[in-house]
């Protein structure tokens, strides 16, 4: 099976500041790939040139079988993609978001209408429809946000950040339509630096200075550093156990 | 109340405004431009209006009031050959034409025959473009006191000829400039903050990896806009026509396609813009930089011709200028936008050059 997303040797500097310093990356289809890693580590500037955002300095990069930016037109409808920030018309309402982003994705309106229905079902968003974005509480536009990435249907999933700022339950909710989606067979690449989070994704890249320093399924990123240190490391460890290896 | 909190509030709000070089540039640029329009846009004095003069006499008498005339600095003269025809001249661009008739001089003479006053009188004819008022008022007064100067008034009768068949009162003139100026500040403004804000949400990278071209963004905000502009001029020429009694001599549906093509381009120049500002309070002090220049150089309130010849090329650069000529020609002078190259061409290279231009930057203008 052709994997969603390939990546070769990408580089990108803005300046003098290296913040993707050579990375390569395979996600294949029907996974939750996590890129973890703390502010600053190129996690978003990876992301941002995987959607065709940003040119690269160096190296290739590949989504559903097409070079990025390239081809980048092909790619574009089987793509969604949430933004770090929650990126809503906030004087639009919920519906009317939806609306747009799905117009823009060359839907059409029927289609449209039966989709907002059932995403804003999924998303517990339906007593919202006609609420300003702008009216929304933090937790509601980043649901929203993610509506509007996921209307389209896109068979892969980029996701910035998608659950920073929201309570427990509420990020439990969000993994658990991560994992839903994944079983309707999208493939999804997110980032997050909460390590606890990277737990649920099916492989996890951790990025640290531009690099992903370790990569794999987290039972076996565990494996490799109880075989080391002894016991039963947490995500946290396991991370901060790759961090100091790489320091020395 | 402590001074020590109030200098602290102070202090904050000065040091968060030095980290934002672009605003600091920005409150710089804008009250050294306002006072420098302000203070030399309008000097007062109208000069350099277009005079085409036909002497068909071309005897000592008419060859002094010509020279009158070409020592008042309100007029740039151009003398001209016989048999043309004043309408034509004043569409190629003159703003008066002035004729002495054949026997002008023996008739001027005649009202002294013999030393009597008789009833005949020497008559000099004009053709005026009245479309601006201001510029109509200064060729008469001009006119009148080349006669003056010749025979403290003599028997002379000056022949007006009107050409657009109405008396053009101020406001007739000032609705096209009203139309124009609700156009630049509606669409280059509003769009330029709604580019902006787009940049501000993060709603521009979600555009981007979304199936949208660069075109049909701007072409999204044109229609939105265009309609916009449409309703507005409606409003404007409505309440004219109730109100003010507004006499619009040419076709509205010209004009109205006037100010479409003008909301084009000034959708591009808000593009375009935005591409500077990251902020919206960026944004809101650039307004001045689009709304001095078209107030107070465009031809709006007063002529291009009492704008200062230093400032006059940067009149020429003002988008409203040539938006303002067209619907004039268009709304007073009664005639389609073709009969006003100057200003149709003005309009559509304004259209085409800010539109290209925006649409190639827009792309660069996402957050990097």
């Amino acid at each position: 099976m052709e994997a969603a997303i390939e990546v070769q040797g990408a580089v990108k500097s803005f300046g003098p500041i290296r913040a993707v310093a050579g990375v390569d990356l395979v996600v294949g289809q029907d996974e939750i790939y996590g890129l973890v890693g703390p502010s600053g580590a190129g996690k978003t500037t990876l992301i941002r040139m995987i959607c065709g955002l940003l040119k690269r300095d160096a190296g290739k990069v590949r989504v559903l079988g097409h070079p990025i930016p390239e081809e980048k037109r092909k790619v574009e409808g089987r793509l969604g993609y949430m933004p770090q920030e929650r990126a809503l018309y906030r004087d639009l309402s919920v519906e009317e978001n939806l609306l747009f982003f799905g117009q823009l994705n060359g839907m059409k309106r029927d289609k449209i209408r039966k989709r907002t229905a059932e995403i804003l079902d999924f998303m517990r968003l339906t007593h919202l429809k006609r609420h300003l974005a702008e009216n929304l509480s933090g937790g509601e536009k980043q649901r929203l946000s993610l509506a509007c990435a996921l209307l389209h249907r896109p068979e892969l999933l980029v996701l910035d950040e998608p659950t920073v700022g929201l309570d427990p339950a509420l990020r439990q909710e969000f993994w658990k339509h991560f994992h839903e989606l994944r079983d309707h067979g999208h493939t999804l690449l997110l980032t997050t630096h909460y390590l606890e989070e990277a737990g649920r994704c099916t492989r996890v890249g951790f990025m640290r200075a531009g690099k992903i320093q370790a990569e794999g399924a987290p039972a076996e990123l565990r494996a490799r550093v109880a075989r080391v240190q002894g016991g039963t490391p947490s995500m946290e460890e396991v991370f901060l156990s790759f961090a100091s290896t790489e320091g020395k | 109340m402590s001074a020590a909190r109030v200098w602290a509030v102070a202090m904050r709000v000065l040091r968060q405004m030095r980290h934002d070089v672009r605003l600091i540039v920005i409150m710089l640029v804008v009250p050294s431009l306002a006072m420098i329009l302000f203070g030399f846009s309008f000097s007062g004095d109208i000069r350099g209006v277009e005079l085409a003069l036909i002497d068909e006499d071309r005897t000592d008498l008419t060859s002094e009031i010509v020279n009158s005339l070409k020592s008042d600095p309100t007029f740039q003269v151009t003398e001209l050959l016989p048999a043309q025809d004043p309408e034509k001249l004043l569409l190629s661009g003159y703003q008066a034409v002035v004729r002495f008739p054949d026997k002008f001089t023996s008739l001027y003479y005649a009202h002294f025959a013999m030393g009597v006053a008789t009833e005949a009188h020497g008559t000099l004819h004009l053709w005026l473009d009245e479309s601006d008022p201001q510029i109509a008022s200064a060729i008469r007064a001009g006119i009148a006191d080349a006669l003056m100067d010749v025979g403290e008034g003599g028997p002379v009768e000056v022949e007006e000829h009107p050409l657009y068949g109405v008396e053009v009162r101020f406001i007739d003139s000032f609705a096209p400039a009203i139309m124009g100026y609700v156009v630049t500040f509606v669409c280059s403004l509003l769009t330029l903050l709604s580019v902006v804000r787009e940049k501000v949400d993060g709603t521009f990278e979600r555009l981007w990896a979304a199936p949208l071209r660069r075109g049909e963004f701007i072409l999204g905000y044109v229609i939105a806009f265009g309609l916009v502009a449409l309703v507005q001029s409606a409003l404007i020429l409505g309440i004219g026509k109730l109100v003010f009694h507004l006499v619009i001599n040419g076709s509205v549906f010209w004009a109205l396609t006037c100010v479409i093509l003008f909301a084009v381009g000034n959708v591009g120049l808000g593009t375009l813009l935005s591409a500077l500002a990251q902020t919206e309070s960026q944004a809101i002090l650039m307004f001045p930089l689009v709304v001095l220049p078209s107030v107070l150089l465009s031809g709006m309130l007063w002529p291009l011709q009492a704008i200062p010849a230093v400032l006059r090329p940067l009149a020429y650069m003002v988008p409203l200028t040539y938006g303002n000529r067209l619907l004039r020609a268009v709304m007073v002078k009664g005639l389609p936008p073709w009969s006003e190259p100057v200003g149709l061409a003005g309009v559509l290279i304004f259209l085409v050059f800010t539109v290209v231009l925006a649409t190639l930057t827009l792309r660069a203008s996402v957050k990097q």
